[in-house]
């Protein structure tokens, strides 16, 4: 299919700019909803000074030192799971016939980099060469391998009635009918693998506090912040990519493209951090029967049913 | 980037792998060499395909095959070595020598 | 993208394969050397990409980033050393070795250098994907097929071997735990 292109720099400055934006804003909304559950209102003015707050906080604190540690993995480990985010967000429509970087493989490209984004948290986990961050970045592995699974089976499933692995197209063929009314069982099992690659909230299993903070026990001041911000942004990536594969993405009649698809990476974000504060901490050793022994097999379905209704 | 300097290149990949399989002692360093020598393969075989077969996907194919023998290669290779760690505590090559008394 | 921006690209991706290819054999930690794989393999996708093989290469990246995670797992499970802070050589005829793998790429490259080889390069980019797809999965679906079989083979086989009870009862009964220093005079 035909789409724009914009120069490189453009490109790249839409995307920074889109994530420094996002994860700001997933950051408010994880303070704003939580005041919201917790039965005390919506209050925007708190919701949008905390994370100024937390994040100057941070940056007054020490920094930790370990003994013997990897400081140069150690030190990029955040910037490469943003970096691996930004990667991500860039294959994503922001219109119906642009996207920054609009592979014909733009699938699996969005597999590449959660692929790449599991190394990178595992190497946040070993470099500081400390027990509790190995234990949580093993633990992550170990889960990862089935989210991972479950991912590529759901977004090949939104690939199927496009016929093809470029995601101008998947938006395309969402004209008449979203995937999330063809696929119902799309858009849940991908939230599931959203939460799980940005260990946000029940399936925080790598930052956890069972493990006094996980791969980031021993990060503090600048290093946890851009920790916690790649990580906001990956989440924002993952809604933005939930939006665009089983929400029709920029598809939406009166508003241009653009907006259409903030507003549906916007719900896809509250349901995302919503279920953060509401649904606990899940067990580790439930989930990976959970996800092996329940899960893989909707993901099946879910392919079963894509390709039972792609069939001529 | 011409086809040679791509196959030398590829050569450079193969002939590490060599060095590092025949070289290593522990089981785990010694898949590292194959999967280096793998590596080459594939690059040199997506280069074929690019440059001097003229775009017929049968390069790439051989490509996708490379990747499962990798994929063959690890997993059998790590379940051997939890078998014979199981049985004797070991994973070094020079710790097996029961066939060299 | 310009001819002489890709060339620079190329090389600066060769450069990288082979270098991290060879660290991995030369650092002390093994997690790094499965790291340094990793990246070694990363590279060869870009070249990939370079190639307008787009499929091939973020496939190569996407596959070789969970294998080597999974590489790295076991390194930390069997390894002494996983962090490198010991200095550690674990070699053996390395002279051999070393002439063996400059042979291997001696040959090679004469291969490729002196070899005459047709010059017929990817008439457009476009399409090459469907192209595969077509191959891979079109009339016979051969190579699909035998590649899926034989993993399905793998995975029961590695079940097999590696599992923890088998019919004769547990895999490690009659076993000992790994000893806390080293036995006497080598493993047995």
């Amino acid at each position: 299919m035909q789409v724009a292109h914009a120069p490189w720099w453009l490109g790249a400055l839409v995307v920074v700019g889109t994530l420094a934006v996002g994860s700001y804003a997933v950051a408010a909304l994880h303070e704003l909803l939580a005041t919201a559950v917790a039965g005390g209102g919506v209050r925007v003015g708190e919701g949008v000074a905390a994370p100024w707050r937390r994040a100057a906080l941070l940056l007054r604190q020490e920094r930790t030192r370990t003994e013997a540690p990897d400081p140069i993995t150690w030190a990029l480990a955040p910037a490469l799971y943003g970096g691996l985010a930004a990667l991500a967000l860039t294959v994503v429509p922001l219109s119906s016939t642009f996207a920054v970087a609009d592979f014909r493989t733009g699938i699996v490209v969005w597999g590449a980099a959660e692929a790449l984004a599991i190394v990178a948290i595992f190497l946040h986990g070993w470099s500081p060469n400390s027990l509790f961050p190995l234990v949580g970045a093993y633990r992550f592995v170990a889960l990862a391998l089935s989210y991972e699974l479950l991912s590529m089976f759901v977004l090949i499933a939104a690939a199927l009635p496009a016929e093809s692995l470029q995601l101008t197209d998947i938006v395309a063929a969402q004209h008449g009918l979203w995937n999330v009314v063809r696929q119902p069982l799309g858009l849940p099992l991908f939230l599931v693998v959203s939460l799980g690659v940005t260990f946000w909230g029940p399936l925080d299993l790598a930052d956890s506090s069972d493990l006094a903070g996980g791969t980031s026990a021993e990060a503090s001041g600048g290093q946890r912040l851009s920790w916690q911000l790649a990580r906001c942004a990956m989440l924002f990536s993952f809604a933005a990519m939930g939006a665009t594969a089983f929400l029709g993405g920029p598809l939406g009649p009166w508003l241009p493209g653009p907006l259409w698809l903030l507003t549906k990476t916007v719900v896809v974000l509250v349901i995302l951090v919503g279920l953060g504060h509401v649904v606990g901490r899940v067990p580790p050793e439930r989930f990976v029967a959970v996800g092996w022994g329940l899960l893989l097999p909707l993901a099946f379905l879910d392919l079963l049913v894509a390709g039972l209704e792609a069939l001529p | 980037m011409t086809l040679q300097t791509l196959l030398v290149v590829s050569a450079a990949l193969v002939g590490v792998g060599v060095y590092g399989a025949l070289s290593q002692q522990s089981f785990v360093m010694i898949m590292m060499g194959l999967e280096l020598m793998l590596n080459g393969v594939m690059l040199a075989a997506v280069a074929f395909w690019a440059l001097a077969a003229a775009g017929t996907p049968k390069g790439q194919l051989l490509t996708i095959v490379a990747m499962a023998v990798m994929a063959v290669e690890m997993v059998i290779g790590f379940a051997v070595v939890v078998a014979v760690y199981r049985a004797r505590q070991v994973d070094m090559t020079d710790m097996l020598d029961e066939l060299k008394r | 993208m310009s001819a002489f921006l890709v060339d620079l690209a190329f090389w600066v991706f060769a450069v990288g394969a082979v270098w991290t290819g060879y660290r991995v054999f030369r650092t002390d930690s093994m997690v790094r050397a499965s790291f340094l794989l990793l990246a070694s393999l990363v590279n060869v996708g870009a070249i990939m990409l370079l190639l307008s093989a787009e499929y091939l290469g973020f496939a190569l990246i996407f596959m070789m980033a969970l294998e080597m995670m999974v590489m790295a797992l076991f390194m930390v499970m069997f390894m002494m050393n996983p962090a490198g802070l010991n200095p550690m050589v674990m070699v053996h005829q390395n002279r051999l070795s070393a002439v063996a793998g400059f042979a291997a790429f001696l040959g090679l490259s004469a291969v490729g250098v002196l070899a005459d080889f047709p010059d017929r390069p990817v008439p457009e980019p476009v399409g090459v994907v469907a192209r595969l797809g077509e191959e891979l999965l079109g009339d016979s679906m051969l190579v699909f097929e035998s590649v899926g079989v034989l993993l399905l083979a793998t995975m029961i086989g590695a079940v097999a071997l590696s599992s923890q009870r088998g019919r004769y009862g547990a895999a490690d009964e009659g076993s000992e735990p790994p000893p806390m220093v080293p036995r006497e005079g080598g493993a047995r």
